[in-house]
């Protein structure tokens, strides 16, 4: 023994998002390593009560570990990447619109945020690039609202005046500081868990109220489960997946 | 909030010439705001079942917030 040992500390979405964040920076397997988890994180069913996983990785920097650059990593935001597609001049315009349309609104909103647009790739099997509009600032928690009211609210607008400004309807996603991913990967580790649960117990799980767009996420999760279906109950804006065990 | 509402009501009409938006009654933090367009764009500032108008209410009343009020949207019918 007596080998000199460092430890990084590494917050991120999930305990293991954070490892393998960890485990990149220093070049290490994980048997190389010790793995604390100081604090799991919290999912809190809705996004914004949520508590990020925070870990610490103890090593020896002889069994060929890099140095890491801090003493805490804090995992950056992931940001859905541009398209690469090359653009038109259309396409130029069409960011162009929906960024003066967004930055609009916001300002007479009273909100002061950046925002930018790119295309991303398609979300799914829709063949058509979509207009991503980043939103980016301080405090901009009231911009996502309770069940993404204002977020949902937002898009529609925009969307509506882009239809009616460039002609053609144009495929949008609005997101705030990177919410929209964060919320689809939390939404399906929900999915996951009740799908679970509903098979630990016998018994149809029912989910929280979710808007449409949520809804779906969680369907498309459990699609392929081999023992779970998924159904939506109730009226809107209180209608609810719940998952029930195959016969 | 008026500038608001104006903003969006003029993107989404045939008439922008048409709309008005006043504040009709202010009591106390609370603004109440009714919306005129022209009678063939009601449709537009409305929407299917009134989603068009309950989106303008949620952006209208994160704007009031930010100014510490609150605000309501009526869509008034042209005689």
């Amino acid at each position: 023994m007596g080998q000199e040992k460092t430890s990084l500390e590494i917050i991120a979405p999930t305990v293991e998002e954070a490892v393998s964040r960890g485990l990149s920076e220093i070049g290490l397997e994980r048997e190389g390593v010790e793995v604390e988890v100081l604090d799991s994180g919290s999912r809190g069913l809705f996004g914004l009560g949520s508590r990020q996983a925070r870990v610490r990785l103890t090593f020896s920097l002889e069994g060929g570990a890099r140095k890491p650059t801090a003493s805490v990593i804090e995992e950056i935001v992931e940001t859905i990447p541009e398209s690469t597609e090359p653009l038109t001049e259309e396409d130029v315009n069409t960011l162009q619109v929906t960024r003066e349309v967004v930055a609009g609104l916001l300002e007479k909103m009273h909100i002061f945020a950046k925002v930018e647009t790119r295309f991303i790739d398609p979300l799914d099997e829709r063949d058509e690039r979509v207009v991503l509009v980043d939103i980016q600032g301080n405090d901009l928690s009231i911009l996502i609202g309770k069940r993404n009211e204002v977020l949902n609210a937002l898009q529609y607008i925009t969307s509506l005046i882009l239809g009616k400004e460039l002609g053609h309807w144009v495929p949008l996603l609005i997101d705030v500081q990177g919410y929209r991913l964060r919320r689809e990967r939390q939404l399906r580790q929900i999915a996951r868990r009740m799908a679970e649960q509903a098979i630990h117990t016998g018994r149809r799980q029912t989910l929280e109220p979710m808007p449409a767009s949520e809804r779906r996420i969680i369907h498309l999760e459990l699609r392929d489960h081999p023992r779970v279906s998924t159904e939506s109950v109730g009226e809107e804006p209180n209608r609810k997946v719940t998952i029930i065990l195959k016969k | 909030m008026k500038e608001l509402i104006e903003f969006i009501a003029c993107s989404l009409v045939d008439d922008p010439s048409k709309v008005q938006v006043k504040p009709e009654r202010e009591t106390g933090g609370s603004v109440h705001l009714e919306l005129r367009v022209a009678k063939d764009d009601m449709g537009r500032v409305i929407g299917k079942s009134g989603r068009v108008a309950n989106a303008m209410r949620v952006l209208l009343r994160v704007a009031a917030a930010r100014e510490g009020k609150q605000a309501t949207l009526d869509v008034i019918e042209p005689r």
